[in-house]
């Protein structure tokens, strides 16, 4: 079979793809679904960067988990301990240098967080968990953004297990695919507490997440400095 | 000859003899002093006591005769030849090949007639160059492969001052003066301490006295050690003889290169005072590894010796860091892994560019304030800071919609001057990046198709060819997995190796036009640079994926650790190494030796090609022992640069550069020294002549050399004692008598 014209990579292997992880044995199931599907629509519509518009989903405990380098883990209840071959599965996926973006999607109650967070103690007990400084690369992967944005406000950092420099795991407490899911009709399927504009970033926070998994710290490069400072001082007044 | 001597006894040691002395002298000076006011008996106890104490010393030391028998042979002469190549230059001012003689013949006939005036003399004749002196055959067959560059004396002569043979009665050199060492502008003490270490006189012969008329370049000094893309200051020297009119002399550097016409490195012009003038000219080598420089003048007319008027050096250029240059067309995750390794690498100074939106994209801003995008400067790269660049990484990147195609042509020079490229493949590699028919199609390893399919979308798994197993460069990976190789979505449309180039994978279904399997990943060089093109986008999959998880994904790293450290010549993914035996002296026979990595098997071919000049190239193939390193001849080779590419069996070509000189340092300074060979005669004790007057030369006092050797005592040992006894009872008598006990 040959590529048609205007084809965008080979069997999309190396495209972007918003995996959703589950555990204990459960597929992750939620008004949120479409949100990873949406996220690479975004991705596409306003990046060169390719994306599979269908998302899978995936268990820790399956080798299909090592296809790819990113996960997004949603939740919003805490999760039951992990088994042992989920945290192989984790821990080998993170060794091997993939990225997990952790979606609280009820970051009021943070049981989810906390329950992910204890989880991953367990898998990566040397790394702990730490404040990502607001100069951090996600924030200038591709937009200039200030701070984290989804469905809810949230706290204004990220939290993330940094592992040779790279932001492995990424706890966002945002519900960033609340802010991304669609309704079938084709609305969107949940408010927005911030309006249009929250979800315009929320939309642009995804696409930085993106950004990041796929050029890791690429903007902080030194060629980029000078641009991005003239930038930020032109926004800031 | 008979004659006869006396000693003590040989079972004393020095220290023993020197206290017997020392105590008996104390004793008579006793003595003396004891019995200086005695009017009675004075002379007598003085007498008995000199007595005894010289028969006392008598029966410890006991004296020994020696008798000895022998005869008187000649005295043993060395000539010392000098043995530089300098003197091939003419004697008498003349061209070089003119009819005039050379020094050397001078100097071969000197040696003649130091033979017929020192007939009566053991004459040894040795060349002297680099260390230790040899012998020179009597009949001055010697050919110039035999010379060397240096002139040292002071080596020659502290060799045979700690030579166990028979010490010379006086040495003779013959040369024209302009030595390595001792040194000019040594004072007498310093040259005195130089040579004198023989202690017996120097004499000698005075090859030439008047310096052609020559403008050359003497010296070209390093500021340091050379490093690529660092500015290296040379400072070059140049001399002008005989009152040759220099005034200002251009001086050019350039870089020999092969396959291009030579690189301007720097320019400038040196001032000749005095006959001597220096410039200073900075120079920047892009390119690490051995690189042949040539600081050439413009001599002016009237220059007799035009073989110095350049000098072609090989530089060993370091490399601090490798500098590369990645642009990727897209971000996947196989651009996400090359730059993750590329950036793990302290080694590597990585410069990157990714389009990360297109024209058609929508990123919904009010303003490009709210993005942090910067625009490609790709005229910018591609124009002012290619060269800077060791390496430059084109990964999935289309060349028109992003405006690479005005400056390929300068990307193909940059790899035929000897930089490195590698294409890597995805939907906008290739021909589907719009390089088919592009100036890069004379510098990938493999044809690009200019027509479709640019690709597919077949899974399939690359196949190692026989080249693949055997390289250097794919043995960690091959070893990792052995042999297995994970499976890919799809591969660039390919078209068949270029000549010289080797395909490690190739596809297991897809062919080229000319129906051989398409190459997937191939290895080529172009000019002076190397390139690789990969035609597939998955290898990402070597780092991550369950595949990579039995190797911890290490593959990854094994793979491009292996095709950027064979683009940049990293001695480990070379199949073998090649140097020059010795030095490469122009119009004598050259030697290479080319030493296997352990495991690279195979017939040897081994080509050798001009830099900087279009000639056919010198092929040998030759079938080499199991291991251990082997040397090729490639014959006498003209003066220039030149550069030595030998493959190993199915392995890619390791390549080295290399100079050849026809005078090279030796011819650099074509004045002889007079001045200095009669000091070294004066501080040495001996006689400085020219060629014409070795008669005048004295010749040293013939040698004796004793046959056989009596050695009888004296008196029996008992009767010294016995003596000894009796004088000094004597003494003791003496002294009751005189009052003194």
């Amino acid at each position: 079979m040959t590529l048609p014209t205007g084809a965008t990579a080979f069997g999309q292997v190396g495209a972007f793809h918003a995996r959703v992880l589950g555990t204990g044995g459960r597929k992750w199931r939620d008004v949120r679904n479409t949100g990873p599907s949406r996220w690479a629509w975004e991705l596409v519509r306003r990046t060169s960067a390719p994306a599979r518009l269908v998302s899978d989903a995936v268990l820790a405990d399956e080798t299909k988990l090592l296809d790819e380098p990113f996960l997004v883990w949603p939740g919003a209840e805490a999760i039951a301990p992990l088994s042992p071959a989920e945290l192989r599965g984790l821990e080998l996926f993170i060794r091997l240098g993939g990225v997990i973006v952790v979606d609280d999607s009820a970051p009021a109650a943070n049981t989810f967080t906390e329950s992910v967070k204890r989880e991953l103690a367990r898998v990566l007990p040397e790394s702990p968990v730490v404040a990502l400084d607001s100069n951090h690369v996600i924030y200038k992967t591709y937009y200039i953004l200030d701070q984290p944005v989804g469905r809810v406000s949230g706290p204004s950092h990220l939290e993330a297990i940094v592992r040779g420099g790279l932001a492995q795991v990424i706890f966002l407490q945002h519900d960033l695919l609340g802010a991304l899911a669609r309704t079938r009709e084709g609305g969107w399927a949940l408010e927005v507490t911030g309006g249009f504009r929250q979800r315009e970033y929320a939309v642009r926070m995804a696409v930085n997440l993106a950004m990041y998994v796929l050029c890791s710290d690429y903007k902080d490069d030194q060629v980029h400095a000078p641009w991005l400072m003239r930038r930020r001082a032109r926004r800031t007044r | 000859m008979n004659a006869s001597s006396w000693a003590l006894t040989d079972d004393l040691s020095l220290p023993v003899v020197v206290f017997l002395a020392i105590a008996a002298f104390a004793t008579v000076v006793m003595l003396l002093v004891e019995v200086r006011r005695r009017e009675r008996y004075g002379a007598l106890i003085v007498l008995t006591g000199v007595m005894g104490v010289f028969l006392l010393v008598a029966a410890v030391a006991r004296p020994v005769r020696v008798a000895t028998r022998g005869s008187v042979v000649g005295p043993r002469v060395v000539v010392l030849v000098d043995s530089s190549r300098r003197l091939l230059l003419p004697a008498d001012g003349s061209e070089i090949g003119a009819a005039g003689r050379t020094r050397r013949q001078v100097a071969l006939d000197t040696v003649e007639s130091l033979r017929a005036h020192f007939s009566d003399a053991r004459l040894g004749v040795y060349g002297f160059g680099e260390g230790q002196p040899l012998p020179l055959p009597s009949d001055g067959t010697e050919t110039s492969a035999e010379l060397v560059t240096e002139s040292d004396l002071v080596a020659a002569l502290s060799h045979l001052s700690q030579s166990a043979a028979e010490r010379p009665r006086a040495v003779v050199v013959v040369s024209d003066g302009r030595l390595s060492r001792p040194f000019d502008g040594a004072d007498d003490v310093s040259l005195r301490q130089a040579v004198g270490a023989l202690g017996v006189p120097i004499h000698t012969v005075r090859l030439v006295e008047d310096a052609p008329r020559d403008a050359s370049v003497r010296g070209v000094r390093a500021a340091g050690a050379a490093v690529a893309h660092q500015e290296l200051a040379l400072t070059i020297e140049i001399g002008c003889s005989a009152g040759l009119d220099c005034g200002v002399v251009p001086v050019t550097v350039r870089e020999l290169r092969h396959g291009v016409e030579p690189g301007v490195l720097a320019a400038g012009v040196a001032k000749v005072e005095d006959g001597v003038g220096k410039v200073e000219l900075r120079i920047t080598l892009d390119r690490a590894g051995a690189r042949v420089v040539e600081v050439a003048i413009d001599a002016p007319e009237g220059d007799t010796i035009a073989e110095n008027d350049s000098r072609t050096l090989t530089f060993s250029v370091a490399r601090e860091r490798v500098r590369i240059l990645h642009i990727a067309g897209r971000p996947t995750y196989d651009v996400r892994e090359l730059r993750r390794w590329l950036k793990s690498d302290e080694s590597i100074d990585l410069v990157a560019f990714f389009i990360l939106r297109t024209e058609t994209d929508n990123p919904r801003v009010r303003s490009d304030d709210e993005l942090a995008l910067i625009p490609f400067p790709v005229d910018e790269l591609f124009e002012e800071h290619l060269p800077s660049f060791d390496a430059v990484l084109l990964q999935d990147i289309d060349a028109v919609q992003y405006k690479l195609d005005p400056h390929l042509p300068r990307v193909a020079r940059y790899v035929e001057a000897g930089g490195g490229l590698i294409m890597v493949g995805g939907p906008t590699a290739f021909g589907g990046g719009r390089y088919g028919g592009t100036a890069l199609g004379r510098v990938v390893p493999v044809a690009i198709p200019d027509d479709p399919p640019a690709a597919d979308t077949l899974e399939f798994v690359p196949e190692y060819t026989e080249a693949g197993r055997a390289t250097p460069v794919l043995k960690a990976l091959l070893s990792l997995f052995d042999g297995a190789l994970p499976k890919m979505a799809g591969s660039n449309t390919l078209g068949p190796p270029r000549p010289g180039a080797l395909v490690l994978w190739e596809h297991p279904n897809r062919r080229t036009r000319d129906g051989s399997k398409m190459p997937v990943l191939a290895l080529g060089e172009a000019g002076d640079g190397r390139t690789i093109a990969l035609g597939v986008d998955g290898t990402h999959q070597l780092g991550f994926s369950e595949f990579a998880s039995r190797a911890a994904g290490r593959g990854y790293g094994a793979l491009w650790d292996g095709l950027v450290g064979w683009l940049m010549r990293d001695p480990r993914y070379e199949a073998a190494r090649i140097e020059v035996v010795g030095e490469c002296i122009a119009g004598s026979p050259t030697r290479l030796r080319l030493t296997r990595l352990p495991g690279a098997k195979g017939d040897v071919e081994l080509e050798l090609d001009r830099l900087g000049k279009t000639s056919a190239p010198i092929v040998k193939k030759l079938t080499p022992p199991e291991s251990g390193p082997v040397e090729i001849d490639v014959g006498a080779l003209e003066a220039g640069g030149y550069t030595a590419r030998a493959r190993v069996g199915a392995s890619p070509p390791t390549r080295q550069d290399f100079a050849c000189e026809r005078g090279g340092e030796a011819w650099s300074d074509s004045r002889p020294d007079a001045n200095r060979l009669v000091r070294i005669a004066a501080v040495t004790g001996g006689v400085s002549v020219d060629q014409d007057d070795v008669a005048a030369l004295p010749s040293p006092e013939p040698t004796t050399v004793a046959a056989e050797r009596h050695v009888s005592p004296v008196l029996p040992p008992w009767a010294w004692s016995a003596m000894a006894a009796l004088a000094l009872g004597a003494h003791w008598v003496a002294r009751r008598r005189g009052g003194l006990v």
